[in-house]
């Protein structure tokens, strides 16, 4: 499991796979409020990133500078 | 730079021009076939020109607009204002590049100012990506934009993670495809991204990846490909010439081949540089050393490639072409006539006219006095100097119409600026251009426009009125600026009119008594004229307000200084709510001078003629005394007059007030100057030399030129003397 969802938000872990997506999907539907921690993940799969960018969750932990966060991170970011 | 490049910017500018020009008037008159296929033709050419020198951003940019003019020309756009903005913004962008270019001699390499890549957004999203990405664009070689197929990921694809390994990245941008859809019809595996971005890759590199991928990929290369495979514009003419110098090459006869090789290598070269394509000039040159050396092959292969290699300016849209469309052909043989020559080279030929007409005028004196001494010769040398003077005149008004321009050049200029000028102000106005084909002075014609734009930015801001204004007074809501120009002797004449308010005398008045620009007393007696002639004064400046058009410091006073360096002369006429007219009296040649010469003080001296009124001889009775100085009435105007000598601190004065005198007088700035000399001389026509190194700059002095019997003259310069 690296979708890991607490009360203090939802945590990323690792390399998350496409399966990954649905259970973010379901648990920003529960709580739309949620913040996310990506401090602790590796990579994750386009559709995970997708879910990411369409829903915009506050981000709690941003992720380490990597090949491929450096050019997901700042669509992440939210506009405010 | 290269000169390569320093002819890729002196026609770029051109095309720049012509392509301006062109847009401005289909923007009047949409349907005009003809003259969309010119414009089309100058965006293609310079996009051509571009590709030669593997200015990709500047291809790029002119193949939008390109690009945008085809759909008008196959009827897919409707050609209107929004498009002609786009094109000349993309111009403008051009301009801005080629200024770099110019500055710094070499290509420029960061977009700089993305927002002025002007119709990137809709037309090209490579420009627009670069302009997002300054930092990447010197090393970008590709741009790609890859849309993965909405079901890839049922293929175990990641398309994220496969892009942003891709080698060499250097900026990658992720967008959806389409709006997200709600929370509750979100599908998490119906991929919906557009990924766009730059690498240092190659172009083929970067394809062969994307295409593993499910998706459709768009890859572009940002350098332009090896020369080999970039087309190479040769005229007709030069295609011609090539394929003679082929069949040269293919008669098959031992005795002089070496001859016919280096003949036909040397012609083929020059071909080459003719149409500027110096670097095939040089492979040529060193193909037919090859087929020198070894008797080979090479220079055939050479020109046979070149052949092959080139495409003369493919036409896009062939149907879509309107009748009349020859006009390529003929452009083609109108510049083989025409020679770029150095204006450096031609200064140089003057400056020898000069010389040459100074030896003439030694002969002529040798000539005098070969027949005062009775020598048996003299005859013949004045017959010779007589052929040298017509030999030597005719030289010199060839050599002067070398630096001959038309104003269109600086005419040409004034229909876009004027197009700005009354968006920004909104009062819709009409240039109106006449005479743009008369000739002038390269200097003159180069620092017109300057003052002239000066001279319409006040138009437009402070003499045309608002649409509303205008109506009210029954006048067209569209005010009218014309720019007139025309030849009267050696004077060429510019006049800038407009049919707005005019100027309101009296409020030049109160201004001119305001700043201290005039006394209470002088004005009372000014006539209207001489009064409106005060706007040309320093420190005079009627605008209520600064806008950004007018008052940016530089004042009437600025034109006038700017025409009268030049030997012109400016004045201006106008009546209220008829309009103003700016009128320009400038030389038609700065090179050749007339003057007078005159003796004061023992020594001659040569005042300018277009300075001197008349010459007058006086008795002393006619002086009289004001304070210190002296002064004459003459038709009715007391003149002021001063001693020649005296303010060149020659000779001290003689009493000369005893006896008769011979007054030159003068106008300067509208006043008239007497100046007492002791001896009028002959009239002449110079070159005049300006005073160089420790003596340039000495006030008083225009200039000095050489007289025949080796003497120096020095000619005056009457309104700096004064000063």
């Amino acid at each position: 499991m690296t979708v890991i969802a607490s009360a203090q938000g939802i945590a990323l872990e690792g390399s998350c796979p496409s399966e990954d997506a649905e259970v973010l999907l379901q648990h920003l539907a529960s709580t739309p409020a949620a913040t996310i921690d990506l401090g602790r993940c590796e990579s994750a799969h386009t559709a995970v990133i997708q879910v990411l960018m369409a829903f915009k969750p506050k981000l709690l932990k941003v992720p380490r500078d990597n090949s491929m966060w450096r050019w997901v991170h700042p669509v992440l970011k939210s506009e405010d | 730079m290269n000169d390569f490049l320093r002819q890729f910017l002196i026609e770029s500018r051109e095309l720049v021009l012509q392509a301006t020009e062109g847009l401005l008037l289909l923007e009047k008159s949409p349907r005009d076939a003809e003259r969309l296929d010119t414009v089309f033709r100058a965006f293609h050419t310079l996009k051509g020109g571009a590709g030669i020198v593997e200015f990709a951003m500047m291809e790029r940019a002119l193949h939008s607009a390109e690009s945008l003019l085809m759909d008008a020309r196959s009827g897919k756009r409707t050609l209107n204002p929004a498009l002609v903005g786009d094109c000349l913004t993309s111009l403008d962008q051009v301009s801005r590049w080629l200024d770099t270019l110019e500055q710094t001699g070499e290509l420029p390499v960061s977009v700089g100012e993305p927002s002025n890549a002007g119709m990137a957004a809709s037309q090209d999203w490579t420009i627009d990506l670069l302009g997002r990405h300054p930092g990447a664009t010197g090393q970008a070689a590709t741009a790609f934009r890859f849309t993965p197929d909405s079901g890839c990921f049922y293929k175990g694809e990641d398309p994220i993670a496969r892009v942003s390994s891709l080698p060499q990245l250097l900026a990658l941008e992720i967008e959806p495809a389409a709006p997200w859809p709600p929370l509750d019809e979100f599908d998490p595996y119906t991929c919906n991204i557009v990924l766009t971005g730059l690498t240092a890759a190659s172009a083929s590199e970067i394809s062969a990846q994307l295409q593993s991928l499910s998706g459709e990929s768009e890859v572009r290369a940002l350098k332009a490909a090896e020369a080999s495979t970039t087309p190479i514009l040769i005229p007709d003419i030069v295609r011609k010439v090539l394929q003679e110098q082929l069949a040269v090459l293919d008669v098959k006869q031992a005795l002089g081949a070496p001859a016919r090789i280096a003949s036909a290598g040397l012609t083929a070269a020059n071909a080459m540089r003719f149409c500027g394509l110096a670097a095939h000039a040089e492979n040529l040159a060193r193909a037919t050393q090859q087929s020198l050396a070894q008797n080979s092959s090479s220079l055939r292969d050479a020109i046979a490639q070149l052949l092959r290699a080139q495409t003369v300016a493919p036409d896009p849209a062939p149907a879509a072409r309107a009748p009349g469309g020859s006009a390529a052909p003929l452009r083609t043989e109108m510049s083989a006539r025409t020679l770029r020559v150095n204006a450096e080279q031609i200064d140089a030929l003057v400056r020898l006219t000069g010389e040459l007409a100074v030896a003439k005028n030694a002969v002529g004196h040798t000539a005098k006095l070969a027949q005062s001494n009775g020598d048996s010769i003299a005859g013949l040398l004045k017959d010779h100097h007589g052929v040298l003077t017509r030999l030597i005149s005719q030289l010199q008004n060839a050599v002067i119409g070398m630096r001959v321009l038309p104003l269109r050049s600086v005419f040409q200029r004034f229909p876009r600026v004027l197009r700005e000028m009354s968006a920004n102000l909104g009062k819709p106005t009409e240039l109106i251009v006449e005479g743009e084909d008369t000739e002038a002075d390269k200097t003159i014609v180069e620092m017109l426009f300057e003052p002239l734009l000066h001279i319409v930015r006040n138009a437009v801001d402070h003499g045309v009125e608002s649409a509303e204004q205008r109506r009210a007074q029954g006048k067209p809501a569209v005010a009218t600026i014309l720019l007139r120009a025309s030849r009267a002797g050696d004077q060429v004449l510019i006049e800038v009119s407009d049919d707005g308010a005019g100027i309101d005398v009296e409020r030049v008045r109160k201004v001119a008594l305001d700043r201290g620009v005039a006394s209470g007393e002088d004005l009372k007696g000014m006539a209207d004229s001489e009064v409106i002639d005060l706007v040309f004064a320093p420190g005079f400046s009627t605008a209520l307000h600064v806008t950004e058009l007018s008052g940016r410091g530089v004042g009437m006073d600025a034109v006038r200084s700017a025409v009268e360096r030049v030997g012109g002369r400016v004045s201006i006429a106008s009546r209220l709510n008829a309009g103003t007219t700016v009128s320009f009296s400038l030389p038609y040649s700065v090179m050749m001078t007339q003057v007078m010469t005159v003796e004061a003080g023992g020594q001659m001296f040569g005042i300018p003629l277009d300075t001197v009124v008349e010459t007058v001889s006086v008795t002393k009775e006619a002086f009289s005394g004001v304070g210190d100085a002296r002064v004459i009435v003459h038709r009715n105007r007391t003149i002021p007059v001063i001693g020649l000598e005296g303010v060149l601190n020659a000779a001290p004065e003689k009493s000369r007030t005893e006896t008769d005198a011979t007054i030159v007088i003068a106008a300067v700035s509208g006043q008239l100057v007497g100046l007492h000399v002791d001896r009028p001389g002959e009239r002449m026509e110079i070159i005049l030399k300006p005073l160089d190194g420790l003596l340039s700059g000495t006030p008083g002095i225009a200039g000095t030129t050489v007289l025949g019997d080796g003497r120096v003259l020095l000619v005056l310069d009457v309104i700096g003397m004064l000063q």
